[in-house]
């Protein structure tokens, strides 16, 4: 029961980082695609309504690892205690961008806001991204299961390590990367005129650089967690999710090339899906390794909720996600289509 | 530094207290408005009238805004159960997860599916798929409401729960802790009391316009909806809901209800403290006008009723800030029985025709938003401080629940960053809202 909530838990926050991920893309764009007043409001609305439905999925997977994880959830959250009220600040500046910037139809007030979303976006790609990082990285667990993180100590990634060191900070680069080549594919497909094709451009260029950039991650890794790659290939979890990304990859190439541009984006979609999910697979059932020699790693099943609640959790999540998917589906589709330059993005959004 | 400030226990409570004070500000004018924009919308769908969409559209707007306030002041809400309460999470996630998952899970996907396209895509959407977008966004900002007071009814009142070799919780019977008796009359509660603080301020926009004499129609909607919705809301938070409430605090909190009435000694024929101040260490209360037997009858039903006094329980057990609670508790009905008045006088001259033209009635109407607010703030601070020592009712003290490993410092640095970031958001708030009703519900 353990395993499969871990792996509802890793699809979930999975869900988060596609959906919101390509806002944060757009937004760290915002300034590079968007070079007048009236196109970066295209870019806000061709973000769309739904944005709250996107930063939703994590609030659901934090009340879903309460329920399912509460060890996880005590431990991890107090432990990164001020890199988590960082992140929840950036969250807090980013909505306010969204949801403030329109109100006024004033250039000084869009700017300002413009400014604080996309600063609030690039430090949302990063932070996420090292905490990817410290995930395979671990942590400095004391002898009661304990730790509590610093921001950085000496870089190093064994011993008393901080959040940022230079592979986490490694990790969150390639993150950031890969989230704004995913914005941009995204603004490709919902904009057109000259953000279109600035987006288009740079997508293409962007995805490129992410492919040495991928063999340089995968080289370090090897060298912070070996155990991490040499269980790859006893886990079918982690083979399946892998030709998800593969596939992801195929189909983004056909369509960036091809000017099909909701395929390119269903493919940059499944190619972060499918490489996050196969990390999850390869981690599992490990949830928190340690960088100090003593400590043993913390595994799903010790942190994991009782038996009971877990079963009876699994029988109200399927209808919840079903319904859930229904009203998007309700909604989403007066949302499709491209967003043009105009003066009414004011208000459509 | 004292020992009680350097206690990080405190400093968690102080940011907690602080960030769902200020956070539940805006949720219940969201889940108090809500309903008006579902009722607005469905009168203009059928009578086909344009001032209904016009009253919808406009409320829509501050709605918009307020419900954002509530989204991003809500986020560090959960996140704290795992920063600040890890020892919390830990004991008790196998429990109260359940339905902090299910909040979002039902709650919030639902809202925030609808809420954009409620806010700005009436054109997109139609009339009559607009119209089911509040719909959608009033039964989840309820919904929402639901799951968080059975969570804290379980706070209140633990029923269903089993306690395992480890010492943490976990389920015996789901049903029984969906169906926390507590849960249903703090709900009752609760959301009449968020609709009080909706149709005041309804009612104060109206009386605003008004007395301006501007947006007359409009006005008059707001006025009447407002008043109405007031009177019979601020009737249910007393009777039978807060009656309710109170027996049930006395049934199983009786430490609480001692110490919310100031009462030290116990006794038969219990007063009810209209007036007076708590003297904790000299065990009494100061200056007090009672009513002599009403306690007993209202908490237990005769005047003949025992009601027991604090020193019954050991001292270890009081809540730990009685004056702070009594004040809570009797301010919050001060306030409670003046709304009934206030809106009560409003109604009785909308019958006779005069509410338009009383002006010093439509200047109190204009004036009272605030205090809707102020006493659904101290209803939360009389059910959480009269909570107290204990984090889950009699099983678990709040001391316990803290996370060890976060030390004072870096609590009183986050409190700092969030009074900040407050601030800005509150000053935003009121600058828009302020805006929004300047510009009038005729420009929408």
């Amino acid at each position: 029961m353990s395993a499969l909530w871990y792996a509802i838990l890793a699809f979930m926050l999975t869900t988060y980082v596609v959906l919101d991920g390509r806002n944060f893309g757009a937004g760290i764009l915002h300034w590079i695609v968007a070079r007048t007043p009236l196109e970066r409001r295209q870019v806000i609305a061709a973000i769309g309504p739904l944005w709250t439905w996107h930063e939703v999925w994590l609030l659901g997977t934090g009340g879903v690892m309460m329920m399912a994880f509460p060890r996880f959830m005590a431990l991890v959250f107090s432990g990164y205690y001020l890199a988590l009220f960082l992140v929840l600040w950036c969250i807090l500046l980013r909505g306010m961008s969204l949801e403030l910037g329109g109100h006024i139809d004033d250039p000084l007030w869009q700017t300002f806001w413009d400014v604080i979303f996309t600063v609030s976006n690039a430090l949302l790609g990063i932070l996420f991204g090292a905490a990817f990082g410290n995930v395979v990285r671990g942590v400095p667990l004391a002898d009661d299961g304990s730790f509590y993180l610093t921001f950085f100590t000496n870089f190093r990634v064994t011993g008393h390590v901080g959040l940022l060191d230079w592979y986490t900070v490694a990790v969150a680069l390639f993150a950031v990367v890969v989230l704004t080549a995913h914005g941009a594919t995204y603004l490709t497909m919902r904009t057109e005129g000259p953000v279109h094709d600035r987006s288009r451009s740079l997508a293409w260029r962007l995805w490129l650089a992410t492919i040495p950039l991928f063999f340089v991650i995968s080289a370090l890794t090897w060298l912070v967690r070996p155990e991490v790659l040499t269980g790859l290939p006893q886990r079918p979890f982690a083979w399946l999710n892998s030709l998800i990304a593969v596939a992801g990859g195929v189909a983004l190439a056909v369509g960036l090339r091809g000017g099909r541009e909701q395929l390119a984006l269903r493919g940059s979609t499944l190619l972060i899906y499918g490489v996050i999910m196969t990390g999850a697979a390869a981690l599992f059932p490990v949830m928190l390794y340690s960088t100090l020699p003593s400590a043993q790693p913390l595994n799903a099943v010790a942190l994991a909720a009782p038996d009971h609640s877990l079963r009876i959790a699994i029988a109200w999540w399927l209808p919840a996600m079903l319904l859930s998917l229904g009203y998007v589906y309700l909604i989403g589709r007066h949302y499709s289509g491209k967003v043009p330059v105009d003066k009414d993005n004011q208000t459509i959004y | 530094m004292n020992n009680a400030l350097s206690d990080p226990a405190l400093w968690h409570r102080i940011q907690f207290a602080f960030t769902i004070t200020y956070h539940y500000l805006f949720p219940q004018l969201t889940m108090g408005l809500a309903w008006f924009l579902v009722y607005w919308k469905w009168k203009a769908l059928k009578t086909g009238d344009e001032k209904f969409n016009q009253a919808a559209r406009f409320w829509a707007k501050i709605f918009g805004l307020n419900f954002a306030v509530g989204v991003v002041t809500g986020i560090p809400m959960e996140f704290q159960f795992g920063t600040n309460w890890a020892g919390f999470s830990k004991y008790a996630g196998g429990v109260v997860g359940q339905t902090l998952a299910m909040e979002g899970m039902f709650a919030f996907f639902l809202e925030s599916a609808f809420i954009g396209a409620l806010i700005w895509g009436e054109k997109r959407l139609g009339p009559r798929l607009h119209f089911w977008a509040a719909v959608g966004v009033a039964t989840g900002s309820w919904l929402s409401g639901v799951f968080i007071l059975v969570t804290n009814s379980f706070m209140q009142h633990p029923v269903g729960y089993t306690v395992l070799a480890d010492g943490t919780l976990a389920f015996d019977d789901l049903w029984a802790y969906l169906l926390n008796p507590w849960a249903f009359v703090q709900f009752a509660h609760n959301q009449c009391a968020a609709l009080v603080t909706g149709s005041f301020v309804i009612a104060a926009v109206g009386a605003f316009y008004t007395l301006r004499g501007v947006h007359r129609e409009q006005a008059r909607l707001f006025l009447n909806a407002g008043t109405l919705v007031g009177l019979i809301a601020s009737m249910l938070v007393a009777f039978p809901t807060g009656d309710q409430q109170a027996k049930f605090v006395g049934r199983h909190q009786p430490a609480t209800l001692a110490a919310m009435e100031g009462r030290f000694q116990g006794g038969r024929l219990a007063d009810l403290a209209v007036i007076g101040q708590p003297n904790v260490a000299q065990r009494r209360l100061e200056n007090p006008i009672q009513l002599p037997g009403v306690l007993s009858f209202l908490a237990y039903g005769t005047f003949e009723s025992y009601v027991r006094g604090l020193d019954e329980f050991p001292q270890e057990d009081w809540p730990d800030n009685i004056e702070l609670l009594y004040y809570s508790f009797h301010i919050m009905i001060t306030l409670g029985t003046a709304f009934i008045g206030l809106m009560g006088l409003a109604c009785l001259q909308r019958w006779r025709g005069r509410l338009q033209s009383t002006t010093p009635l439509l200047w109190m109407i204009m004036l009272a938003f605030p205090f809707p607010y102020i006493a659904n703030t101290l209803g939360w601070m009389t059910a959480e401080l009269g909570r107290q020592p204990w984090l889950v009712y009699g099983l678990f003290r709040t001391s316990e629940g803290a996370s060890k490993v976060v030390g004072s410092g870096d609590v009183i640095f986050t409190i700092i960053g969030f009074c900040g970031l407050y601030f800005v958001l509150g000053v935003l708030f009121l600058f828009l809202v302020g805006r929004e009703i300047k510009h009038g519900p005729e420009h929408a």
